[in-house]
């Protein structure tokens, strides 16, 4: 390296052409890609073929699932009129806001928390240059969900409307300048944040997810209080009415939807024009992040770094003193692990929000059961709206499980060390694990379930069965979660999403589907067919007190079995495993 | 070289570095030392411009430390080293080179040379992600001297490595040195400390103690025992060594004598 020396005593090494260390990040792009798919292939063929597989139907799904809607509304001529246009713009506003904040999160992980962002920062890099390389993973990580769950959707759209092959191109060049800008704004908050907030991210985080939230329960309860029969001329401007602030023209998402139909028609010059809307304003919302970062991220690390909280933690004493008297059945070194797990539990905000954010809006859905009118419905009607909150309280466990408990054996593995010399026999740490999740899931999705049967006025013996099925799904999604995250475990990775959305936890998550699915289908059919009968006895299929006594009396004992089956064999696949592994 | 200039730095309440003063030369090898907490690994930060100071200056040959005129000049070894996972040791070097802007001839006679300097010849094309500790803190110092830096900063260097290799490392900081490069090195070990440094800094609260040749540290504080003792004493942690209570009793671990029959 040949050095100046200016007149100061200034060292001065040659000037970088910025075109140089953009090159560098390219390249390095490309050998990561290429090792990490040569990785892949030459894993497990297993695992690849069930990713793809796994894929291909949860896109045929969705896609027969839109087809069947649009053939649906093709039918009636009074929801064509307009109808798409709101739909598309609702459907594509959710997105942007999804996008906004998933790519919000990674590119703020990515710059200010990563060992990654940390190294680049010693390097000749410029700021800007690292933000574009660390934002385009970002941006790619979090839009692929869009590209699964929005090509579906328009294959459908195309062909139920005869689209041209046209369409199908320029949808992919709408996306590209769609995730950009929500993308960008993304990225933009999560700077401000980091110079603005160094120390409140997540409570930043936590207050705009609840804020979202909550407008959105909002307009879902608006949308179900439109008055007016459904499908109805009143109804459906009703509803047109409350999803007006869609349309407004603000609204990239609007812009979305509108060339998007334009396209479909093939009206290639409005189509066109909000196709260069959308692209000037992905590039603006772009440049406006680009500078952002050459001026603040440097300042927002610095920031970040030196602002980690300190605090001191003490106390909470009387809780484990009260813990091991309550549970004093249990061997005491299970119940030390339960409290270290509860304590990770309490001090991860992460963790108990979002189980406080959702399992909170599904009590304030249920505590509005009355004013939605299902408690004067039929009794059978009462019944399956019964079975659908408990399987949405099941389903929104199982993402719990998946996300938080799945996880839980992967990150001990950096700790085994300590474990490993504690004097417990290893399945004692699955155990222990397995009686933590039960232990939290339990009294949330219990109470749960009867303020939904309470409020639906069901009877005590449907209120007993429920508490019995909750407890059910409790334990068997424990254990499958438990089981799978020690039979599947990823010891490289140190953060618990990447665990959870990697294949184990994939699998993890439809293996807890599936067994809610039984649990629920097992108990919900003898019962839907028992007041089935009430109402319409000369029903093919309904069933009389007696038969249902004995159906239910059968359905009752395979649930049990298969909540059995479920929740201990994948422990003990767990278990077999664990005692197998080396660290 | 390293101008640090009456710097400090706050977490919050908390003063990690306390108006620091600190300058290493070229051709010098500065042996930075100090209990754990501190402020060794804060202060190496703000020289890597990673942090940047509450209030004082840091320069880097005379360029502010965030620049990019200084991370041109630098090269850094943090404590806890980062590799790409997915990337061979040999595609790591050749980024670093590249993102240098190394010319291609060089570049490459210098990744060979390293790549012998250090005897990574075995592993330099498996992936990262397979290597040990010892083998990753190789790659670390290689691509920190793969493009010619006229500064190296260096946070704990000897941690994970093998004799041998440690060897390697610190004859490696000397010929640096000698070649009028700028050595700061952050480090517990005394006895690496005295044996490799030109002057040695010692740190405690975020304050600079004392500084100068090790020579100079006992004279001014007529100090003529150990580096260790001399550190115990300066960062007030001053303990009796075992060999002065051999024969006296058991004590206890804050080093105190304990009465006879004490069990440990």
């Amino acid at each position: 390296m040949s050095l100046v020396i200016g007149e100061s005593g200034r060292i001065e090494p040659p000037p970088l052409p910025a075109e140089q260390t953009a090159r560098a990040l390219r390249h390095l792009r490309w050998w990561l890609m290429r090792n990490t798919v040569r990785s892949v292939l030459s894993g497990s063929r297993l695992r690849l073929t069930m990713i793809l597989c796994c894929s291909a139907v949860f896109w045929l799904g969705l896609f027969g699932l839109f087809w069947g809607s649009f053939e649906f509304i093709g039918i009636n001529d009074a929801l064509v009129n307009g109808i798409f246009e709101y739909l598309f713009s609702m459907f594509f506003l959710s997105i942007l806001v999804m996008l906004f904040f998933s790519t919000g999160i990674l590119t703020y992980t990515a710059l200010f928390h990563s060992r990654e962002g940390a190294f680049l920062l010693t390097t000749p890099a410029t700021t800007d240059r690292i933000f574009a390389y660390q934002f385009t993973e970002s941006v790619g990580l979090s839009s692929w969900a869009f590209f699964l769950l929005g090509s579906p959707l328009m294959v459908a759209y195309g062909l139920t409307n005869g689209a041209a092959p046209g369409f199908y191109l320029i949808f992919l060049a709408y996306l590209v300048a769609f995730v950009l800008i929500a993308g960008s704004l993304g990225a933009i908050a999560a700077i401000v944040v980091a110079n603005v907030f160094p120390r409140r991210q997540k409570l930043v985080l936590s207050a705009s997810v609840a804020g979202i939230l909550g407008l959105g329960a909002l307009l879902g309860w608006r949308l179900w209080s439109t008055p007016g029969d459904a499908l109805s001329t009143d109804w459906l401007a009703g509803v047109q009415d409350r999803l007006a602030f869609a349309q407004s023209p603000l609204w990239p998402s609007r812009w979305m939807s509108a060339g998007l139909l334009a396209a479909s028609r093939s009206d290639w010059s409005r189509s066109g024009y909000y196709l260069v809307v959308l692209s000037a304003h992905a590039g603006l919302a772009y440049l406006a992040a680009a500078a952002m970062a050459r001026d603040l991220y440097f300042r927002g690390y610095s920031r970040v770094q030196g602002n980690r909280s300190a605090r001191r933690r003490q106390g909470g004493y009387w809780f484990d003193a009260l813990f091991h008297r309550t549970f004093f059945v249990l061997p005491r070194p299970v119940r030390l692990l339960i409290l270290k797990d509860l304590r990770s539990f309490r001090r991860d905000p992460a963790q108990w929000s979002q189980f406080l954010i959702f399992f909170g809006l599904l009590a304030f859905y249920f505590l509005n059961i009355p004013r939605l009118g299902y408690a004067v419905q039929s009794p059978s009607w009462r019944n399956l709206v019964s079975f659908l909150n408990l399987s949405v309280t099941a389903l929104i466990l199982s993402t719990f499980t998946s996300r938080f408990i799945f996880p839980l054996l992967s990150l001990e593995g950096r700790n085994f060390w300590v474990l490993g010399l504690f004097p417990l026999r290893r399945e004692q740490i699955l155990w222990g694990k397995f009686v933590f999740s039960v232990g939290i899931a339990l009294l949330p999705t219990e109470l749960l379930v009867s303020l939904s049967d309470a409020m639906l006025g069901m009877g005590p013996l449907m209120i007993a069965l429920h508490a019995a099925m909750v407890a059910v799904l409790c334990a068997g999604l424990s254990g499958i979660s438990v089981g799978l995250g020690a039979r599947l475990p990823n010891l490289r990775e140190s953060d618990p999403s990447k665990i959870a959305v990697g294949f184990g936890g994939t699998l993890n998550l439809l293996v807890s589907l599936v067994f809610i699915f039984a649990i629920v289908t097992a108990l919900a059919v003898p019962c839907h067919l028992y007041y089935l009968g009430i109402e319409h006895p000369e029903a093919q299929y309904a069933l009389t007190h007696g038969a249902f006594r004995f159906w239910l009396t059968i359905a009752f004992a395979v649930s049990l079995v298969i909540g059995l089956v479920g929740t201990v064999l994948p422990l003990r696949i767990g278990i077999k495993a664990f005692q197998r592994m080396e660290f | 070289m390293i101008e640090v200039r009456g710097v400090t730095k706050r977490f919050g309440a908390r003063c990690a570095v306390d108006r620091l003063d600190l300058e290493v030369r070229s051709g010098e090898l500065f042996a930075f030392l100090g209990p754990n907490g501190a402020g060794k690994t804060t202060t190496i930060k703000m020289i890597c411009g990673l942090l940047s100071p509450s209030s004082g200056v840091v320069r880097i040959g005379g360029n502010e430390a965030t620049s990019q005129a200084a991370r041109q000049l630098l090269g850094y070894v943090p404590d806890q080293p980062y590799l790409y996972d997915k990337l061979t040791g040999r595609e790591f070097l050749r980024f670093v080179v590249e993102m240098y802007g190394l010319e291609p001839g060089r570049a490459s006679r210098r990744i060979l040379e390293l790549i012998d300097v250090f005897e990574m010849r075995d592993y330099i094309d498996e992936l990262c992600e397979s290597y040990s500790q010892g083998m990753k803190q190789r790659v670390v110092f290689a691509s920190a001297l793969v493009h010619d830096p006229k500064i190296l900063v260096v946070d704990e260097p000897l941690v994970g490595l093998d004799p041998r290799s440690a060897r390697i490392v610190k004859d490696l900081f000397v010929q640096q040195a000698r070649s009028g490069c700028a050595v700061l090195m952050s480090t517990h070990l005394l006895a690496i400390a005295e044996e490799l440094a030109d002057r040695v800094g010692i740190v405690d609260h975020g304050r600079m103690l004392a500084s100068g040749t090790v020579d100079q540290l006992r004279s001014e504080l007529k100090h003529h025992g150990p580096l260790e003792d001399l550190f115990l004493s300066l960062t007030g942690d001053h303990r009796p060594p075992m060999s002065s209570v051999e024969g006296q009793g058991p004590i206890d671990l804050a080093g105190r004598p304990q009465p006879a029959g004490t069990p440990l």
